[in-house]
């Protein structure tokens, strides 16, 4: 996590000086070019942690995958209530679970409730007192079934942040 | 007037609407949380309108008024939450 | 060089397509705000959609400019709504939990009915018409905040 923190401003700096001093030898200075050329300076100085950081090295790609999921899951979710709010009836079926955890610390418990938060049906409400549960208030069930949406969010968020940071 | 102003105006017009429908939400909202998620939704449609107004005048200077302006609506919303949860305790 | 002419259209066109689909989620969300029967799930369905609109116009804005300057303050301010919304929903609604704010009549409450008998919060809930209530203590306490809350 620091290691990416700091490579992302070793990078950024390192574009702003090949863009300044005209190393890059004609290229436009446009958002597109500044972003390929930052990206390619990530891409390099991911392969160097190959020889020092082996995990950064295996987790980074993982992050990629999920952060790809993540948006799909919010463009899905997003559109699924737009239909709902559009067509004159509603398929809503709202529910308050709670949601057993398995993340134990403040970093996991913060990260997954926030991202919950941030798709659209579920609002995560509360954590208990001993920290086991969580309360999530969803709109949408499948087949009205409370276990499937909790194998859902076990097996599609809670297992990759638990992956991330371990 | 190209068709690119159009389509600007055309958001911008949508915006509007969006502003409207969340003013009868705030007059109407029979509890206070709701009226706190209404000027939640009151600041994001202003951000857009700050938004699309600087693609339509090509200034990019108003962008920063938008960035203050996403800042103080976060302090304002949970500041109206804290308030409520004080007040009735 | 008639290719730096097409790309600006290019350009024009995507934004506007990016424009248009944040202000089509907006608009969506503010019908909502005023369709959804009750307070939680407005707070659910509605912040979020409103969130991705803001970056969906955002991005939009920041491919119309193509400057490098633009895209690092859009992606600041990306950053921050997308951080703070999930909070500032998450600290809404336990507040509105907290103060016996009712769920809908139809909202299914198996698994939540231990926490709100601990809180003593279940005479609130299930009421499928609820009214706004000011509690005296409210009014005494803060005669302004309690007008205000009470005239609306």
């Amino acid at each position: 996590m620091r290691l990416l923190l700091i490579h992302a401003i070793m990078a950024a700096f390192l574009t702003y000086f090949a863009f300044q001093h005209a190393i890059t030898g004609g290229m436009p200075y446009t958002a597109i070019s500044a972003t390929l050329l930052f990206a390619a300076v990530m891409f390099i100085l991911w392969l160097s942690t190959y020889f020092y950081r082996r995990t950064y090295f295996h987790k980074l790609p993982k992050l990629l995958y999920f952060i790809l999921f993540f948006i799909k899951e919010l463009l899905v979710a997003n559109l699924k209530i737009a239909y709902d709010i559009i067509t004159p009836h509603f398929r809503i079926q709202p529910t308050v679970m709670a949601y057993p955890l398995t993340a134990k610390t403040d970093l996991e418990i913060s990260l997954l409730a926030n991202l919950l938060g941030l798709t659209p049906g579920t609002l995560s409400i509360d954590v208990s007192e001993d920290r086991s549960t969580l309360f999530v208030h969803t709109l949408y069930l499948k087949h009205g079934d409370v276990q499937h949406l909790k194998q859902h969010i076990k097996n599609g968020y809670e297992r990759r942040i638990l992956e991330l940071t371990a | 007037m190209s068709i690119f102003q159009i389509t600007l105006i055309v958001g911008i017009v949508m915006q509007s609407v969006c502003l409207l429908l969340t003013a009868i939400r705030f007059a109407i909202g029979p509890t206070l949380p709701d009226r706190v998620t209404a000027f939640d939704l009151f600041v994001a449609n202003v951000i857009g309108i700050i938004v699309i107004f600087t693609e339509l005048t090509n200034n990019e200077d108003f962008i920063d008024v938008a960035m203050i302006l996403s800042l103080f609506g976060f302090l304002g919303s949970i500041s109206f939450a804290y308030y409520i949860m004080r007040i009735t305790k | 060089m008639e290719t730096s002419i097409d790309w600006e259209l290019v350009r024009e066109i995507i934004s506007c397509v990016f424009i248009l689909a944040g202000a089509c989620f907006m608009l969506i969300a503010s019908i909502g705000l005023l369709r959804f029967p009750d307070f939680y799930i407005r707070m659910s369905a509605i912040t979020k959609g409103s969130t991705l609109g803001l970056g969906l116009i955002l991005m939009g804005m920041a491919i119309y400019f193509n400057q490098p300057g633009v895209l690092l303050k859009v992606l600041a301010i990306i950053t921050f709504t997308y951080v703070t919304a999930p909070v500032a929903a998450h600290v809404i609604g336990r507040t509105a939990v907290q103060n016996g704010i009712a769920f809908w009549g139809k909202t299914n409450l198996e698994e939540f009915k231990g926490y709100l008998m601990k809180h003593r919060l279940e005479r609130h809930t299930n009421q499928d018409r609820y009214t706004e209530e000011v509690p005296p203590a409210m009014m005494e306490k803060d005669g302004g905040a309690g007008d205000a809350a009470g005239k609306v």
